[in-house]
């Protein structure tokens, strides 16, 4: 086992930059999640790490080894593959078994270590199995158990469940969580899945566009998004966001587009007049005959657990979550409240939070 | 479908006619394309084998059974036509075979103007085999081509004479061609395999401690095993049996070192017009291929079953 490091990693392709200096320390032990869309830059980083793509600028250390120009063999890595990467032609235990075969290790050695990781696994009756003999759920915990055998310093996972449906999903969501548990191996995850990033880091690490938007443990990422990226990317239903204005009277008041007021936090470096984005997660606006509020409901989601309105609110869809059922209807006005302490707010130029 | 089927069966009230009826109808659908395999495949083969069993004079043939076969029994020309065959299929596919893939594997990793290079080295291919065969002979003719010349600098030569007059040497002329006619079909082949393989697994190779080499004998050539026991199969029957090369180059001389069975098979039947002999020949390279390629199609069974 040992911690990860990364000063100022930088990539290029050609002439375009994908990762824009990425520093980011990993605790030995540690479960950290990379998240972001598409394109952010997540994959390429992960790969820097294995040793699959040149480090254009920085350094990356694994333990206190400067691993740059190490090649990914020598790394003492193992990485699942969102393919999952199973040798087609060789059956399960010859998959789990390669690497320790290259290795030359001794054929009793081999096998104990693979029995027990398909032991584990769950997988000591499919051994004798070729890869196309399984089951999507089956060749993942192969790749699982590839990664397991070599019993490396980092695992890193691309994107692991992301050829499994839903159910499935959440399932080994909980498989591998539980496997990092038990092994207490640093880990590192990639996925574009905020949920899979929620529920199985110890840290979150948000990307866009090549650059780390904020690192920190979920509630925190949730609770305090640095900017209107990471709030609008963390949490599901998303968080609203309105345009307003500023406006200082005995209160300080947030002016919504269409001229209805919200109560804002006191003691932010706020002036009047200033533009400013106001973010509402939907489980924090309520319905309240006293409401601030008032907006023409659109949406009825029931959902049995909770409901979710989807309610025409200056000038723009806001989502509202409220636990249990409801007998609003399509059509009806309601009054919404928020309290100002849960609201977050952004300038809206830079996106960053105003604290 | 199979319920469909019964339905209407069970739903005919005059069993009988609906019964044949039901049966002949797919065989219709069929007809066209199982009239064109007898016209051109089968009545010709069968005919073929017919002639073997004849002898064929000027104006007459008569029923000999097996005398042509008993006869090739004591054929030493045919003999040596059989090794001439071996030596030609042998040579000309290990080379067409182990450049092809180098040349595949080349094309495989990406560099500025392959495109281009690709096209270039999928040419000759293109070039009609009598054309090929005829450029080939004239690059071996010391008056004209420069090979003699070079292969004498080397040292190769003691003198620039022509390789294909010489019966020891004759059998490299035609093989040269024909490799350099090959690589392309192996090179096109194998290269499309090779870009079947995912990228992942080469990674997951190299994460794994496999060195290049190990990632080619434990990746790469395990993908590449079913196309390569097809396309040496396919290759095999048709170097075996192609004579356009030797013919325009050597006709088979000098004095029989290029013969190879289909070439003996030419002569006999064209040129000593001994129609029935040929036909027999023939069977006889026909019932070698099949043999070989049952082999073959055995072993691939065995190997690459995995995959």
């Amino acid at each position: 086992m040992a911690s990860v490091t990364l000063q100022h990693v930088e990539k290029d392709y050609g002439a375009l930059r994908i990762l824009h200096g990425v520093d980011l320390e990993i605790a030995d032990g540690e479960f950290v999640v990379l998240v972001g869309p598409s394109g952010c830059g997540k994959s390429t980083l992960l790969r820097m790490i294995a040793g699959l793509e040149e480090v254009t600028g920085g350094e990356i250390r694994i333990g206190e080894r400067l691993v740059n120009d190490v090649a990914p063999k020598d790394r003492d890595i193992a990485m699942v593959f969102q393919s999952y990467a199973l040798y087609p032609h060789m059956d399960v235990s010859s998959n789990m078994g390669f690497s320790l075969m290259l290795k030359k290790a001794e054929k009793t050695a081999i096998d104990s270590r693979v029995g027990a990781a398909a032991k584990r696994l769950g997988l000591d009756s499919f051994l004798g199995r070729l890869p196309r003999q399984l089951s999507g759920g089956q060749r993942q915990r192969v790749a699982m158990g590839r990664a397991i055998v070599r019993d490396p310093k980092v695992f890193l996972f691309d994107e692991p469940l992301s050829n499994l449906d839903a159910k499935l999903r959440v399932h080994m969501r909980a498989e591998i969580k539980a496997l990092h548990q038990q092994l207490k191996t640093t880990s590192v995850y990639v996925t574009h899945d905020q949920v899979e990033a929620m529920t199985m880091a110890d840290r979150i690490v948000v990307m866009h566009d090549g650059y780390v938007q904020q690192v920190g443990h979920p509630l925190e990422l949730y609770d305090r998004p640095a900017n209107s990226f990471v709030a609008g990317f963390i949490g599901s239903p998303g968080m609203n966001f309105l345009p307003a204005k500023v406006a200082k009277g005995g209160n300080v008041d947030a002016v919504l587009a269409d001229g209805q007021k919200l109560r804002l936090p006191d003691g932010l470096p706020l002036k009047d007049g200033d533009a400013l984005t106001v973010g509402l997660r939907p489980e924090h606006i309520r319905l309240a005959d006293d409401g601030p509020l008032k907006g023409e409901v659109e949406v009825v989601e029931p959902l049995g657990l909770s409901t979710q309105f989807y309610v025409r609110l200056a000038n723009q869809q806001v989502c509202v979550f409220v636990m249990g059922r409801s007998n609003v209807r399509p059509g009806d006005t309601v009054r919404l409240a928020a309290d100002p302490e849960a609201l977050h707010l952004f300038d809206p130029p830079s996106g960053n939070r105003i604290s | 479908m199979t319920y469909a089927v019964s339905e209407i069966r069970s739903a005919a009230r005059p069993r009988k006619k609906r019964l044949s009826k039901a049966a002949i109808e797919p065989w219709l659908y069929l007809s066209p394309a199982i009239v064109l395999l007898v016209v051109v495949l089968l009545v010709p083969l069968i005919i073929g084998i017919s002639y073997s069993f004849r002898k064929f004079s000027a104006f007459k043939s008569e029923y000999v059974g097996l005398g042509q076969y008993q006869a090739m029994l004591s054929d030493a020309v045919l003999g040596q036509a059989l090794i001439n065959t071996l030596w030609w299929t042998v040579a000309s596919l290990f080379f067409q075979f182990f450049l092809g893939l180098g040349l595949a594997l080349l094309l495989d990793k990406p560099f500025y103007g392959r495109r281009i290079v690709q096209a270039v080295v999928f040419l000759p291919w293109a070039v009609p085999s009598f054309l090929s065969g005829l450029t080939w002979a004239w690059l071996f003719n010391p008056i004209i081509g420069p090979l003699p010349h070079w292969l004498f600098a080397l040292g190769l030569k003691a003198e620039p004479t022509n390789v294909l007059s010489d019966p020891a040497t004759a059998m490299w002329g035609p093989i040269v061609a024909n490799i350099w006619f090959g690589i392309p079909f192996f090179a096109i082949t194998l290269l499309a395999a090779l870009k079947s393989i995912p990228t992942e697994l080469h990674e997951a190779a190299a994460i794994d401690g496999a060195s290049p080499w190990q990632r080619f004998t434990k990746v790469t050539l395990p993908f590449l095993a079913p196309t390569i026991v097809i396309t040496v199969m396919l290759r095999t029957i048709w170097i075996a049996t192609f004579a356009d090369l030797i013919f325009v180059m050597t006709e088979g001389g000098p004095a029989g070192s290029t013969s190879t069975v289909p070439v003996y098979i030419y002569v006999s039947a064209f040129k000593s017009l001994d129609k029935g002999y040929a036909s027999a020949v023939a069977v006889l390279l026909l019932v070698l291929l099949i043999a070989y390629a049952i082999g073959l199609i055995a072993i691939r069974r065995t190997l690459v079953r995995h995959v």
